[in-house]
């Protein structure tokens, strides 16, 4: 069994507020293989997007990371000091946000918005960096002749493909997806998820990819963990779930997808949790 | 560009009714300007300035709207009649004369504050609760509620007569020659020292609490935590990703901040005995110089729709999203 | 309502800020009994310095300075609340018309708006309480409040645009109920912060802008308020002559009273407006958290 590219044992993370801290991850343990696509669903406020920035390091106060270890290829994440903390973002892991809307800054060129992620990891060299960017845009399918227009000329599922491509820019080993087809259109988001998986093949990196849209999930992740209340309460393939959920949330969380053929009195399940 | 026509359309609007309202208030008001002009003029008048004075102000036989025509016309040719006060000057040559000197200190005032409100906000708001925020805002803030009246009169009195550093009034020393020397250039520079700080202190304050709620309201957004997930070093976000955007309303509120600060250059120029704008408009209302006191308002609007214009023109430079295409 | 006000005084900002104000409107309410001398009598020398006796020395006239200020706590108050209510009350009144009824109404009103926005305000002021003539204190309070309602009306204009579109209005209109009873019952109460915040910022404006006019000569003399007792010194020429406490007198009172508005402002912003507010983390939580030091964001 080959060493995985992520390995994350004990994360909390807690709240800080005015009455003392609250606790938003608790003791979630997990691993990503090389090349796995590891899905983390959950309702709103469940501590999924929480993991998904702590171990980017991207949470910022009144979020502060309390315990636990994050190691990705060999690197203790947390012990990274700033200088070393830079170096590190992009090229090791990089972000696809949910809103492509804003995801880029409104005000700098596309190329602008390349070149300086470049020029922050030691690329320099305009032509070099220029052709990079162009055989990035290429990848994803979007006319390198229009690197320099401004994030507002493109549409919404060409804006995302950008951010993926510059996700992938550093060749990184984890890239952490934290809703990202959840602004656009069906269509679009098949297409997108598409090129992700087609690129994860050519490239090899591994996947977060968290999101509340379960049918989604089972049709694109490898794995796939439950979280609710800020615990990761199950972990397993999307089938081995389906066929035998282990917690009853689970069973109840899969039910909950209105079936496209619904049987005859069939209703919705309750989700709806025992107040706390 | 349709945006921008769109915007001088609006502004040739407002200049009319501006110019309305200079129509309006004399006929509207109670008793007659022209008397009460005469009385204040004390004889010095000829009895052409009083019919011309009594043409002005409507009390002639001309229905209203052809009165009114007849205003417009002379004020899109900009002949705005004659002086009381300062006869046998024209209200134009009042004006010009005045200002430059308002100019001068309207605009030094207001690029030294904006600029430093602006520098000053963006790092209050980069390191939100730290010292420099905690200290400085609240700071600002008192500075805003210190009306321009009693900073002009604070420095009026420690730095030009408790402790006399700088001269009390006036916009350079009548003993000069007025002419390109290094000798005037000085003395200018002396004499508008305490109003151009007076005044860039009043505005100061507006400008970092504007540029750090703006940059505040950002600092959530998407762009912002990708700039961050990128290894950006710090001082590229805070300026091309955070500044930079937070800079758009902060302009809007530039264009605004210049218009009140005419006010305030009125408030300055009088406590500094300063011959602009303002203060010609004091000794205008004092002597009820009432074509004097017309011709100000509508040099001062004119003043900020001009402001106005070069902010919408500003905005849509720094916004690639209002361009064509 | 009750829970807004709550929440407003527990910030620390808002309590100074509305201690100082309460004070300045007791001494306005109190001003006779407060005063330790009667304004209009000569009760020192001329331009007599700061003593035991006269806190805060006497004007050229011989009359005491503080007790004139007290006195005119009352009138640049009154004139300050009137001028901040009309003020308010008809930038709300346009701006939720202009942004609850939209189309053609808001269109005009819109424009009406931003014209006067763009009409420097000052100015136009002089203009009116020139050619009216000696204006008393109520002439300045109506001058102001009709001029400068523009800013409030965009503000809440844009506030009302923003929550029109809200499920709760719309329903409310779908039951059928009359326009004037979804404004007041539904929206009015949305709009309170914003309101608010106009409301203490117009006061502010309205006392410095009533000092302003009379000290360049256009209040009544013979009324005693700030703004006159600045014109007052400024014509007697009190700085020249080295009699400071003339003029700091009022000064140092519109500095304070305009600082307690502004600190009640600072805090109703931040209420309204979360992200501003300054996270107040308890010392003790603060210290557990930074103990592990290993442990921090991507940016402090």
């Amino acid at each position: 069994m080959t060493e995985p590219i992520l390995s994350v044992r004990d994360l909390c993370v807690d709240y800080a507020t005015p009455n003392g801290l609250t606790r938003a991850v608790k003791n979630v343990t997990f691993d990503i293989a090389a090349g796995e696509v590891l899905g983390l669903a959950g309702e709103s406020g469940s501590g999924k997007s929480t993991v998904a920035f702590a171990i980017a390091r991207l949470h910022r106060p009144p979020a502060f990371i309390t315990g636990g270890s994050i190691n990705l290829a060999g690197t203790d994440v947390l012990a990274l000091n700033d200088r070393e903390l830079r170096a590190w973002r992009w090229r090791d892991l990089s972000v696809v946000l949910q809103s492509a809307m804003n995801a880029l800054n409104p005000v700098l060129r596309v190329s602008a918005q390349f070149a300086d992620m470049f020029k922050a990891h030691g690329v320099s060299g305009k032509a070099d960096i220029r052709a990079r960017t162009a055989d990035l845009l290429q990848m994803v399918g979007i006319q390198p002749e229009r690197m320099d227009d401004y994030p507002h000329q493109f549409s919404g599922g060409m804006r995302q493909r950008i951010v993926i491509a510059m996700a992938l820019a550093l060749r990184p080993k984890l890239v952490v997806m934290d809703e990202p087809t959840t602004a656009l259109d069906v269509v679009v988001q098949r297409e997108l998820l598409e090129e992700v998986a087609a690129l994860r093949h050519k490239l090899g990196f591994s996947v977060l990819f968290i999101t509340h849209d379960l049918a989604l999930m089972s049709q694109f992740c490898d794995r796939v963990g439950v979280m609710l209340r800020g615990e990761l309460i199950e972990l397993s393939t999307p089938s081995a779930m389906i066929a035998d959920p282990q917690q009853d949330y689970t069973r109840r969380l899969w039910a909950s997808i209105p079936p496209l053929h619904p049987r005859p009195g069939e209703t919705l399940v309750r989700m709806k949790e025992t107040p706390q | 560009m349709a945006f921008l026509l769109r915007r001088v359309g609006f502004y040739v609007a407002a200049f009319i009714v501006a110019a309305t309202f200079n129509f309006l208030i004399p006929r509207l008001m109670p008793g007659n300007p022209v008397d009460i002009m005469f009385a204040q003029a004390g004889g010095t008048l000829p009895p052409e300035a009083l019919a011309a004075l009594k043409e002005t102000f409507g009390f002639i036989d001309q229905p209203w709207p052809a009165q009114f025509v007849a205003y417009l016309k002379s004020v899109f040719t900009w002949d705005l009649g004659l002086s009381v006060k300062f006869h046998p000057l024209t209200v134009n040559e009042v004006l010009l004369r005045a200002l430059p000197w308002t100019l001068m200190l309207v605009l030094t005032s207001s690029l030294i504050a904006f600029a430093i409100g602006s520098l000053a906000g963006i790092l209050a708001a980069w390191r939100r609760g730290g010292r420099f925020d905690s200290i400085g805002a609240p700071i600002a803030l008192m500075m805003q509620a210190m009306p321009p009246l009693v900073t002009s009169l604070l420095a009026l009195f420690l730095f030009a007569i408790y402790w006399p550093v700088f001269p009390t009034g006036y916009a350079y020393d009548p003993e000069i020659d007025p002419g390109f020397t290094l000798e005037f250039f000085c003395s200018i520079f002396k004499h508008a020292f305490l109003p151009i700080v007076t005044m860039a202190l009043a505005q100061v304050g507006g400008y970092l609490i504007t540029m750090r709620n703006s940059m505040i309201n950002l600092l959530g957004e998407d762009y912002i935590v990708l700039g961050t997930a990128k290894g950006l070093s710090d001082r590229r976000l805070r300026m091309a990703y955070a500044a930079r955007n937070a800079l758009l309303p902060t302009v809007t509120s530039f264009a605004m901040t210049l218009g009140a600060s005419f006010g305030g250059a009125l408030v300055t120029e009088v406590v500094f005995n300063y011959p602009g704008l303002g203060y010609t408009l004091f000794q205008g209302i004092t002597a009820r110089d009432y074509p004097l006191i017309q011709g100000q308002l509508l040099i001062m609007t004119l003043a900020m729709l001009t402001a106005n214009f070069i902010a919408d023109v500003l905005y849509v430079a720094l916004d690639p999203r209002l361009r064509k295409g | 309502m009750r829970g807004l006000l709550k929440t407003l005084f527990a910030n620390r900002k808002a309590a100074i800020g509305a201690a100082i104000v309460a004070f300045f409107i007791l001494v306005a309410l109190a001003a006779p009994l407060v005063a330790p001398f009667d304004i209009n009598q000569r009760v020192a020398s001329p331009h007599e310095a700061p003593s035991a006796e006269h806190v805060m020395g006497a004007t050229r006239m011989g009359r005491d300075v503080l007790s004139q200020t007290i006195h005119g706590t009352q009138t640049s108050l009154i004139v300050g609340f009137a001028a901040g209510l009309l003020v308010t009350v008809l930038g709300t009144a346009i701006g939720v018309t202009a942004g609850y009824f939209g189309g053609k109404v808001d269109e005009v009103l819109n424009l009406f708006t931003n014209i006067s926005l763009v009409i420097p305000n000052l100015p136009l002021m002089l203009v009116l309480a020139a050619f009216i003539g000696q204006t008393g204190p109520f002439v300045i309070a109506l001058i102001i409040g009709l001029t400068s309602w523009g800013w409030g009306a965009r503000v809440t204009r844009a506030q009302a645009l923003s929550l029109r579109q809200r499920d709760y209005i719309l329903a409310a209109e779908m039951l059928g109920e009359p326009a004037w009873r979804v404004i007041s019952f539904e929206l009015l109460p949305n709009l309170i912060s914003i309101i608010g915040f106009n409301f203490i910022g117009s006061i502010l404006y309205a006392v410095i802008t009533e000092a302003t006019m009379e000290f360049l000569g256009l209040g009544d003399p013979m009324v005693v308020s700030w703004g006159t007792m600045l014109y007052h010194a400024q014509s007697t020429s009190a700085l020249q002559v080295g009699a400071w406490w003339e003029m700091a007198a009022p000064c140092l009172a519109l500095v304070i009273f305009g600082s307690g508005l502004s600190l009640i402002n600072f805090a109703v912003d931040e209420i309204a407006n979360p992200r501003l507010r300054t996270l107040r983390v308890p010392a003790k939580v603060l210290a557990a958290l930074t103990n592990r030091s290993s442990n921090q964001g991507g940016r402090a």
